[in-house]
């Protein structure tokens, strides 16, 4: 019973630290642009956390304009490491994140659209383009993928190394590595001293007692009738 | 602007926390060190005080020395690498 506990605790645990990386940490798509669009957004439900919050008036909104670049990508699989041959529609949100979650700092929403409108092309002709972005699609709550940047490639061929990814995880196992550090000194400096002091004060006291308790006994036996 | 605001203020307080937590992990593993350095000169243990004195010694040299300042870094890195980061998406 123990056993599945922890089990679903870790899994549960896990697939949220994975849901979360995956859902915030920057991915690239090869991709040609179609069109790109604005559309009022009704923000009153819970998919409000699947918007981000370009500025502090945005918090109260109910709705608001959000802008669309709509494109076409190259399916991939694998976290988009390796390009499948298929395509695929895919439809991005343009918007800030500003100063707050996910820290993208983006504030580049209007120039980003612009970037995009002038990349657009026709199957026939068609100019690539890598999209970095953010986030889930999600037809079924119409929940969008956020654009951070968009540049254009020679060919839809091209790979992509996810530098800033790379950096990330590095700089978490360090600081994992530091958290570790720290806690073992923490333990071997402060807790087990205190610990053994403790013990040995215990000891010192059960000592005492013992020899009270033999004193007490050899008093009550100086009542015994002597043999 | 409150969401600069508050962003400063709230990974002012974060960095603050690493601040402390690495500082004080820093002089632990100072203070660590220099025991064992010690120990080691003196296997039979030497004299108490002239042990106090040489980790008090080295401790000081810790206080006033650039590792510690070092420190100051775990704000000045976050606060660069978000300015780069502004500077790369915009």
């Amino acid at each position: 019973m123990l056993t599945y506990i922890k089990w679903t605790f870790r899994i549960v645990l896990w697939t949220s630290l994975f849901a979360l990386a995956h859902y915030t940490l920057p991915q690239h798509d090869v991709v040609r642009v179609v069109n790109t669009y604005q559309e009022r957004q009704d923000l009153g439900d819970w998919t409000r956390i699947f918007w981000a919050q370009p500025d502090d008036q945005s918090a109260n909104l109910q709705n608001r304009d959000v802008q669309f670049i709509q494109t076409v990508r190259k399916k991939t699989w694998l976290l988009g490491f390796y390009q499948t041959g298929g395509e695929e529609p895919m439809v991005f949100r343009n918007e800030d994140t500003g100063w707050s979650w996910p820290f993208y700092f983006k504030f580049d929403t209007a120039n980003l659209q612009t970037e995009a409108d002038d990349l657009r092309s026709v199957k026939e002709n068609p100019e690539w383009a890598v999209m970095t972005h953010y986030g889930w699609r999600n037809e079924l709550w119409s929940v969008f993928p956020n654009a951070v940047a968009i540049r254009p490639v020679e060919s839809a061929d091209v790979t992509v190394i996810p530098w800033f990814n790379i950096f990330f995880f590095v700089f978490l196992a360090v600081a994992l590595a530091f958290a570790r550090a720290a806690w073992r000194q923490f333990r071997e400096r402060m807790v087990d001293p205190a610990v053994e002091d403790a013990s040995e004060s215990w000891d010192e006291m059960s000592e005492r007692v013992n020899e009270r308790r033999g004193r007490f006994r050899r008093w009550l036996d100086t009542w015994r009738s002597k043999k | 602007m409150g969401g600069l605001i508050r962003l400063v203020i709230f990974g002012f307080l974060a960095l603050s926390v690493i601040y402390v937590v690495v500082s004080l992990y820093s002089r632990s593993v100072r203070r660590e060190k220099l025991e064992n350095s010690w120990d080691e000169d003196h296997p039979d243990g030497g004299d108490e005080s002239a042990r106090n004195a040489y980790i008090e010694a080295g401790m000081h040299a810790y206080e006033t020395g650039l590792r510690r300042k070092l420190i100051v870094l775990v704000y000045i890195v976050p606060a660069v690498a978000a300015a780069v980061l502004i500077y790369l998406v915009n």
